[in-house]
C-alpha cells in the first residue's frame, strides 16, 4: 500500500505543477513589451489546411510592419492558438487569448460553427473579431459591431458566380457541395440567378466531407448530362472531386473556389486533372496594387481566397489601431470603418497606410481580397470577383468582374 | 486570467457532471457506453429548442433536456440489452454519430450545421460578463455537489450492491431473482440523464451548441477523466475530470515556450503532450488516482468477463 | 437502372476489398489480444506517408511502396504495443482501448509534427477508367483490387500453413491450452502486432493510392474499417472481409434512396440491425 501512496502522492505533485506553470506563464507573457494580436485558427482538424496558410500571410504582413517601426512604437506580435475546427476548445482557446493575453482582437476563424461559437465570447468581452466564415447567420448576430468578415456572404458570392458561369456560356449547370452552412443557400440563389442570364441549374447534391472518393456521387450528378460543374467544397474534398471527375471521363467546365483549388494543390495534382479548370475569388479592382503587393510579400504566384483575406485582417486591424491610437476591441469598433472605406486616400498596404496616416492624411484601404469595405453589420459591401483557369498545370488570370 | 480560470472551472464542472454520469453506467453497472456525447447532444439540443423556439423558461429547459436523455437512454439500454462488451460499445458509439448526423442535416429542427445561437443564459441580462461567469461556476459546482452527493448515497445502497453483482457475474445475480434487464435501464438512464443535465447546463453557458461539439473526442475525453480518477469512484469522476481540463489547458502554455517551431508543430506537439500525459497516468496507476474505495469490493486487476472471449 | 445499381455494386466491391486489409488487421489483434486496437487509424496513417516517403523522395515504384509501408507501421506497430499498450492489459480490455485511441491521437501529431498538414500524393499516373456496357471501371481500382486480394491470400495462407500462423491460432482460439502445448504467447501477441498493424499500414496506403494523403487520413477509414470487422464477426479473419465487402456495398447502395450526405448513418446503422439480429455478426465470432 506504500507503494500506491508515494506514486499517488507524485501524481499530484505532477498536477500540482502543471497547475504552477499554467499560473505563472502568463507572467511571462506580459513582460514583453510588445503590441499582442490575438490568431484563433485551424492548425488541425478538417480545416489544419488552411489555418497554417493564413497565419503566414498574417506573419508577413506583421514582419513588414516591425520592419518599418512598428505599431505605435512598439512591435507587433501573433499570439497564437489552435481552434482544432471546433467550437468547444474554441472557446476555451478564445478564453485564453481575451483573458490571458488580453488581446484586442482575435483574427482568423475558418469554420462558421467556431465563428458562432466564439463570437459571443468576443463581444462581450469587447473583443473585435475577424473571420472568414461564409454562414450568412453570423454576420446577423447581435455582435454591437465587434465583427467584421472579410468573405463575401453567400447571396453575392453565388450571385457573381452565377453571373461568370452564364457568361462563359455553360447552359447546364450541376452544383455538388460539400455537406456545409452554406450548400443550400448557394444552391438557391445558383437557382435564381441562372435562368436570368440565360442558364440553368439542372440539378444538385450535398456530398459528406472524409470521402476518400466520390464516385458514385459523381455518377449522380453526370446522369443528369451537365455541361458545367459547380464544386462548393474544401481542398480535401475537391481534390478527390477533380480525379474522380478526369476518371469519370467528364470533360465540362468547373468552377471551384480558390482555397479550395489553391496553387500548392494544383502542383500535387497531375496536370491533365486540372486543365480547363476555374478558380474565383473575391478581389479588388484589376488597376488595384494590393493583390500585387500581396504576390510579392508571401512569394506565391497567386495567393487564395484565404491569404489574401487574412493579409486585409491584420493590416486592417493595424490601420485601424494606428488611427485610433490605442489597441483595444471598442476602438477597432469604432474606428476601422474610418480608415476601410470613405473618400481618403487609396492605400495598399499596411506600411504604405501607416506612413499616411503618421502623415496626418486620411486614407482608404483597399486590399488584396477586395475593397474592404463593411456595412453595418460588418459583411463586405460589394467586391469583385478575380477568374482565373489552369493552362498546363499552372493558373491564367482571366478576368475580374 | 481569474475569469479565464473561472471559465475553465465551468468546463471542468460539465465534464465533472459527465463524468459521474458514466460513473453510474460503466463504473457501478458495468455497462460501456461509448456515445456519451450523444446524450449530452439531445440534452443540450432540447433545451436549447424548448427555450429559443417555444420561449419556456430555462429550468423547465434544463429538466426537460435531462429528462428526455434519461429516456433515450433507456431505450438505447433497452435496444442493446442482448449485446455485450464491444458490441455494446460500437452501439453506443453508433447512437452518438447517428445524433450528430441527423443535427447536421435536420435543418428545420437544428438549424443544421450553422448551429443554434442566442440560447437563452440564466441571468444573462443582469450580470455582466465576469459576473456571469462567476454564477454559472457556482451554478456548475452546486449541481456537481448535490449529483455527487446523490450518487454517493447510491454507491451504498442496495441498487448499487445488485449493479456490482450483475456487473461481476450476469447470472448469478439473475438467479438471485434479481431482474437484471430493470437494474441496468434503471442505471443507463440515470447516467444518460447526468449527461443530458451537462449538455443542457453547457448550452445556457456558451449560448451556442452545433453539431461539431458533439463528436466522439469528447467522449474519449470524459472516459479518460473517469480512467484517471478511478473507475467506480465518485470523487475519481470529479477529480479526473479537473485533471484532464488542466492537461488540456496547461499544455497551451507550454508549447511556445519550445522555440524552433511552426504553429502547426506547435499544435500537434500540444495535442501529443496531452495524450502521452494522460497515457502516462493510466499507465502507472492502471486503476487511476483514486482506486475504488475500500468500503466497497475492490475491481481486481483480472475480472473474469476479460479474460474470456466476449460472450453473447 | 440496372446498369446503376450494378456500378454501385462495383464501386462497393472495390471499396470493399480496400477496406478488408486493414479490417483483418483489426480482427486479428482483437482475436489474440482480445481488445479493438483504435490505434489502427494512425498506422494507417503512417504506412501511408512511410509509402509516400518511399515513393516519392526515394523514387520507389507503388509494389516495393507498399511492402515499405507494410513493414514501416508493423515495426511501429510492435513497439508501441510492447511498451505502451501491453501494461494496460492487466487493466482489462477497455481500458486498453480507450489508451489505444490516445495512442492514435498521439502517432497522427506525430505524423503532423513531421509532415504538416499539406494534402499530399503518390507519384502515379492517373488514368481514365475503363468503360463499358455503361459501367465504369479505374485501372488503379483493379490494380488495388489485385494487391489488396493478394495480400489477403498471403495472410491466409500465413495462417493455414505456416507454423507461426497456426500458433497464432491457437492462442485465438483457446489461450490455457495453447499456453499448456507450449506455445510462447507473448512471441505470438508481437507477431500478430507486427502483421496487424503492418496490414493496417498497407491499408491506408492503398487507400490514399487513388486519391491524396494528410494526418487525418486513417482516421477518416477508421469507422469503415471498424464496422467492417464488427460487422463480419470480430475475432473472424473471413468475417473481415465479408464485413468489409458488405459495408462497402452497403454504402453504395444507400445512395439509392438516401442522400449522399446520410451515407456515415448508413454505416451505423446497418452495424445496429446486424448486431440486433445477429450479434456475432455475419460469420459470428469463431476466432481466426
Amino acid at each position: 500500500m506504500s507503494g500506491n501512496t508515494i506514486s499517488r502522492r507524485r501524481a499530484l505533485q505532477a498536477i500540482a505543477a502543471a497547475a504552477g506553470t499554467a499560473v505563472s506563464a502568463p507572467a511571462i507573457l506580459r513582460a514583453q513589451d510588445t503590441l499582442q494580436l490575438g490568431v484563433l485558427t485551424p492548425l488541425t482538424g478538417a480545416g489544419g489546411f488552411d489555418g497554417p496558410r493564413m497565419l503566414k500571410a498574417m506573419q508577413a504582413v506583421a514582419t513588414e510592419v516591425n520592419a518599418a517601426g512598428g505599431l505605435l512604437g512598439r512591435q507587433i506580435s501573433l499570439i497564437i492558438e489552435d481552434d482544432q475546427t471546433n467550437p468547444e476548445p474554441a472557446v476555451r482557446a478564445s478564453r485564453k487569448l481575451i483573458d490571458v493575453s488580453k488581446v484586442p482582437v482575435i483574427m482568423g476563424t475558418w469554420a462558421s460553427a467556431v465563428t458562432s461559437a466564439v463570437a459571443p465570447v468576443c463581444w462581450e468581452s469587447k473583443t473585435f473579431l475577424t473571420t472568414v466564415s461564409g454562414a450568412d447567420s453570423i454576420t446577423l448576430l447581435p455582435h454591437q459591431g465587434y465583427l467584421i468578415r472579410t468573405q463575401p456572404n453567400n447571396h453575392l458570392q453565388a450571385q457573381k458566380h452565377a453571373e461568370f458561369i452564364a457568361s462563359i456560356g455553360a447552359k447546364r449547370v450541376f452544383c455538388l457541395s460539400i455537406q456545409a452552412p452554406f450548400a443550400v443557400p448557394t444552391q438557391n440563389r445558383l437557382s435564381e440567378v441562372l435562368p436570368q442570364k440565360g442558364s440553368q441549374l439542372i440539378g444538385s447534391l450535398i456530398y459528406e466531407k472524409d470521402k476518400t472518393t466520390y464516385r458514385s456521387e459523381i455518377d449522380q450528378a453526370l446522369r443528369a448530362k451537365p455541361d458545367f460543374l459547380y464544386l462548393n467544397g474544401y481542398a480535401p474534398d475537391v481534390t478527390v472531386m477533380m480525379r474522380d471527375l478526369y476518371r469519370a471521363g467528364f470533360d465540362g467546365g468547373r468552377l471551384t473556389q480558390s482555397y479550395a483549388l489553391t496553387s500548392k494543390v494544383l502542383e500535387s495534382l497531375p496536370p491533365e486533372v486540372t486543365e480547363g479548370a476555374y478558380t474565383t475569388q473575391p478581389s479588388a479592382d484589376i488597376d488595384s496594387p494590393a493583390f500585387a503587393r500581396a504576390v510579392k510579400r508571401l512569394g506565391i504566384d497567386d495567393p487564395d481566397s484565404y491569404e489574401t483575406q487574412a493579409t486585409d485582417w491584420i493590416s486592417l486591424v493595424c490601420l485601424t489601431i494606428a488611427k485610433a491610437k490605442e489597441a483595444t476591441g471598442t476602438a477597432l469598433r469604432d474606428n476601422v470603418r474610418k480608415i476601410s472605406q470613405g473618400s481618403g486616400m487609396k492605400v495598399y498596404t499596411a506600411v504604405e497606410g501607416l506612413k499616411a496616416l503618421a502623415e496626418g492624411k486620411e486614407i482608404n484601404y483597399e486590399g488584396a481580397s477586395g475593397p474592404c469595405d463593411f456595412t453595418d453589420i460588418g459583411d463586405i459591401q460589394d467586391c469583385k470577383f478575380r477568374y482565373q483557369q489552369v493552362a498546363g498545370g499552372k493558373f491564367k488570370f482571366l478576368k475580374v468582374a | 486570467m481569474e475569469n479565464y480560470l473561472v471559465a475553465m472551472g465551468v468546463s471542468a464542472g460539465i465534464f465533472a457532471l459527465m463524468a459521474l454520469g458514466l460513473n453510474v453506467i460503466w463504473g457501478m453497472a458495468g455497462l460501456i457506453n461509448l456515445g456519451l456525447v450523444g446524450f449530452f447532444a439531445v440534452g443540450a439540443y432540447v433545451s436549447a429548442l424548448l427555450t429559443l423556439k417555444l420561449h419556456l423558461p430555462i429550468a423547465i429547459g434544463i429538466l426537460a433536456g435531462t429528462g428526455l436523455a434519461a429516456l433515450v437512454g433507456a431505450i438505447v439500454a433497452l435496444v442493446t440489452v442482448r449485446l455485450k462488451g464491444d458490441y455494446l460499445a460500437i452501439v453506443t458509439l453508433g447512437f452518438a454519430e447517428t445524433v450528430r448526423i441527423v443535427a447536421s442535416n435536420e435543418i428545420w429542427l437544428t438549424n443544421g450545421t450553422d448551429g443554434l445561437s442566442g440560447i437563452a443564459r440564466p441571468f444573462g441580462a443582469d450580470f455582466s460578463p465576469v459576473q456571469f461567469n462567476l454564477f454559472y461556476l457556482c451554478l456548475v459546482a452546486a449541481m456537481v455537489t448535490v449529483l455527487f452527493v446523490f450518487i454517493d448515497r447510491l454507491s451504498h445502497s442496495p441498487f448499487a450492491r445488485v449493479l456490482r453483482a450483475i456487473r461481476e457475474d450476469e447470472q448469478v445475480a439473475s438467479v438471485a431473482g434479481k431482474h437484471v434487464l430493470v437494474f441496468k435501464i434503471k442505471a443507463f438512464a440515470f447516467g444518460s440523464a447526468a449527461l443530458g443535465l451537462a449538455g443542457a447546463l453547457y448550452g445556457h453557458y456558451t449560448s451556442f451548441i452545433a453539431p461539431d461539439i458533439f463528436v466522439p473526442l469528447l467522449t474519449l475525453y470524459i472516459k479518460l477523466a473517469l480512467l484517471v480518477g478511478g473507475v467506480g469512484n465518485t470523487w475519481g469522476a470529479v477529480v479526473g475530470a479537473i485533471v484532464v481540463v488542466t492537461f488540456l489547458e496547461s499544455t497551451r502554455f507550454i508549447t511556445p515556450l519550445i522555440p524552433g517551431l511552426s504553429a502547426v508543430q506547435g499544435a500537434a506537439l500540444r495535442e501529443f503532450l496531452i495524450s502521452v500525459s494522460l497515457i502516462v497516468i493510466l499507465r502507472f496507476r492502471s486503476q487511476g488516482i483514486l482506486p475504488e474505495s475500500p468500503s466497497h469490493p475492490v475491481v481486481p486487476a483480472r475480472t473474469g468477463a476479460e479474460t474470456q472471449p466476449a460472450q453473447i | 437502372m440496372v446498369t446503376e445499381v450494378l456500378q454501385l455494386i462495383i464501386n462497393g466491391i472495390m471499396a470493399g476489398t480496400i477496406l478488408a486489409v486493414p479490417a483483418i488487421g483489426l480482427t486479428a489483434i482483437f482475436a489474440v489480444l482480445r481488445f479493438a486496437n483504435f490505434a489502427l487509424a494512425s498506422h494507417a496513417t503512417i504506412g501511408a506517408f512511410a509509402g509516400l516517403v518511399a515513393n516519392v523522395n526515394f523514387g520507389l515504384p507503388i509494389v516495393p511502396s507498399l511492402l515499405f509501408a507494410f513493414l514501416v507501421a508493423a515495426v511501429v506497430g510492435v513497439v508501441t504495443d510492447e511498451f505502451v499498450l501491453k501494461p494496460f492489459r492487466a487493466a482489462g480490455f477497455i481500458t486498453t482501448a480507450i489508451g489505444s485511441i490516445a495512442l492514435t491521437i498521439a502517432l497522427e501529431n506525430v505524423v503532423r509534427f513531421i509532415f504538416g498538414n499539406e494534402l499530399r500524393g503518390y507519384d502515379l499516373p492517373i488514368r481514365r477508367d475503363w468503360r463499358f456496357e455503361g459501367i465504369r471501371i479505374g485501372p488503379q481500382q483493379v490494380e488495388n483490387l489485385v494487391i489488396a486480394v493478394a495480400v489477403m491470400a498471403a495472410v491466409f495462407l500465413f495462417l493455414m500453413l505456416t507454423r507461426i500462423g497456426k500458433a497464432m491460432r491457437a492462442v485465438a482460439d483457446n489461450p490455457m491450452l495453447a499456453n499448456i502445448k507450449g506455445i510462447n504467447a507473448e512471441m505470438v501477441a508481437r507477431i500478430v502486432s507486427f502483421v496487424g498493424m503492418g496490414l493496417a499500414g498497407l491499408g491506408g496506403m492503398l487507400i490514399g493510392l487513388d486519391t491524396t494523403i494528410d494526418p487525418l487520413t486513417g482516421f477518416r477509414s477508421m469507422l469503415s474499417i471498424f464496422a467492417a470487422a464488427v460487422v463480419g464477426g470480430l475475432g473472424s479473419i473471413p468475417g473481415a472481409v465479408v464485413g468489409a465487402l458488405t459495408v462497402g456495398i452497403g454504402e453504395e447502395l444507400s445512395l439509392l434512396f438516401l442522400s449522399p450526405n446520410y451515407r456515415s448513418a448508413v454505416g451505423f446503422f446497418t452495424i445496429l440491425l446486424v448486431l440486433i439480429f445477429r450479434p456475432r455478426g455475419i460469420l459470428g465470432q469463431r476466432a481466426l
